[in-house]
């Protein structure tokens, strides 16, 4: 079956198709996921609520655009909304716990790297922590247009289908959102 | 183009996202300048330290999501018919209903008692107390697994009492705004709320209502109670509380409603309060909604 007719079928109640659907695309949405939150809790509580809201809504998908935007505009959503309320949380918690999880990663990264030359481990530990905060302090849509490019690989065009947007607002975005992140690496770069 | 004008296009010349006209011109640019092309060379380096910040989930994950979804989705599989007939019966709103309904499983038998204060026989006076041969409710509590393959369940029982009466009676209202705070059941929640509306006159009613929009977890429960008090959208502390809610609350429905029980009447503070909402508003819908009701006002949208 190609993914009309599993969606056809899906949204005649058929369960077998139904999950099929789902493990043609939900790996890439955990990924997006985890990689945008950045806590397994979080990217999990995502996907849960994401494939309820395309199994509840299944039936209301008309193929006016194509599946992968229609689940797509759902996740993207979410993680908006969850980048949000991180961000909220982070704000009232400064600065007691600044970026301990990113430490505590880079931390863990460099035990890995016991045969690496010192200096460089060095130097990647900071660039790593820099790099880190400048994501962290992106907006919410920034981050998103950011991930949905450099990490997922979309077309600009896509993206703004996706985020209801025109090619040129992503464009915009994703400008910000590189120079944000340029200037975070001062004189790295 | 300058060099300063082919620096800033960098990043999204590796992309390939460049109009053509950019791109030519970035092109020229670049074949003529030694300087331009070590920042090109320095922002791939640049592009790669992002790609090493990718946070992958661990192998197992996948997995363990897939099968925790799978098993919600089979919940709700067979909530939903028995959900759907149930609203049915009782006329319920199904849009609101609908997505709080899922996770119910047995304890659908309990909403279904508290349901009776509404649908069952309404007797005059003191509740009735009826029916102790009602059905046993049971709850799964833990599962684990045993040896030889075989499985332990532990299943709560408990003898219902029904309850039956006027939301108006003090004993019933009693139960109905502690059901209204269970904390393990939104379908629970939202169905207390609905009931409690028509009693608003009672302050402790008014309380548990404002403390579910604000503080409910679930947006399904959050908007019941948000219905519950737009009658009250004139009065000031109720609009304070609103407008706290607006800014705040995580869910893009929720807000969209608060926003229309706000605007029906306009005020200064209204205004305010879009402009700023504006400012962090990720919700296409909700901007919309917002630039509209700014339009219709004739006031600007805020500073950009
Ligand atoms: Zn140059």
């Amino acid at each position: 079956m190609d993914e009309t007719e599993l969606i056809r079928a899906a949204q005649a109640g058929d369960e077998r198709a139904f999950e099929e659907l789902v493990r043609m695309h939900d790996q890439a949405v955990l990924r997006l996921a985890m990689n945008l939150l950045r806590s397994p809790e979080d990217a999990n509580d995502v996907y849960q609520e994401a494939f309820l809201r395309v199994f509840r809504n299944l039936n209301s998908f008309r193929f006016d655009c194509s599946f992968h935007t229609w689940l797509y505009r759902i996740v993207t959503n979410l993680c908006m909304d969850a980048l949000r309320r991180k961000k909220v949380r982070h704000e009232q918690k400064r600065p007691a716990a600044e970026d301990g999880a990113i430490s505590d990663r880079i931390e863990r990264v460099e035990e890995d790297r016991v045969h690496g030359d010192p200096q460089r481990a060095l130097l990647s530990a900071e660039l790593r922590e820099r790099i880190g905060k400048a994501l962290g302090e992106l907006t919410p849509r920034e981050r998103m247009v950011f991930e949905l490019r450099h990490y997922q690989g979309m077309r600009l065009r896509a993206i703004g289908e996706v985020l209801g947007a025109s090619e040129e607002a992503a464009k915009n975005c994703l400008f910000r959102a590189t120079q944000k992140m340029r200037a975070s690496l001062g004189d790295f770069v | 183009m300058t060099c300063d004008e082919v620096r800033l296009r960098l990043s999204l010349h590796v992309y390939g996202e460049l109009s053509f006209n950019e791109e030519e011109a970035v092109e020229t640019h670049l074949a003529g300048c030694e300087a331009c092309r070590v920042a090109l060379e320095r922002t791939r380096l640049m592009h790669e330290a992002w790609d090493e910040m990718e946070a992958a989930p661990a192998p197992t994950m996948l997995a363990s999501s897939r099968r925790e979804l799978m098993a919600r989705v089979a919940v709700a599989r067979e909530s939903k018919g028995w959900a759907t007939r149930l609203a049915e019966r009782l006329g319920l709103k199904w849009k609101l209903v609908s997505p709080i309904w899922q996770p119910l499983g047995a304890m659908a038998l309990l909403v279904a008692g508290y349901l009776g204060a509404r649908v069952g026989p309404l007797a005059p006076g003191r509740p009735d107390e009826a029916s102790l041969a009602a059905p046993l409710a049971s709850r799964v509590r833990y599962v684990e697994p045993e040896t030889a393959g075989r499985v332990r369940v532990v299943v709560e029982e408990a003898r219902q009492r029904v309850l039956t009466g006027r939301p108006d009676d003090e004993a019933i209202r009693r139960l109905l705004m502690a059901a209204a705070r269970d904390p393990g059941d939104p379908g629970l929640r939202a169905e207390s709320v609905n009931l409690l509306r028509g009693q608003l006159d009672s302050e402790d009613v008014r309380a548990t209502l404002l403390y579910e929009v604000q503080h409910d977890p679930n947006a399904g429960v959050r908007l019941a109670a948000l219905e519950g008090l737009k009658q009250f959208a004139g009065d000031p502390q109720m609009r304070r509380v609103l407008t706290q809610v607006l800014l705040s609350d995580r869910n893009p429905g929720v807000r969209s409603e608060v926003i229309d029980v706000l605007v029906e009447k306009r005020s200064d503070d209204v205004v305010g309060t879009l402009q700023e909402l504006m400012h962090g508003e990720e919700n296409q819908d909700v901007r919309d909604r917002c630039e509209r009701v700014l339009a219709s006002w004739k006031a600007s949208a805020g500073t950009f």
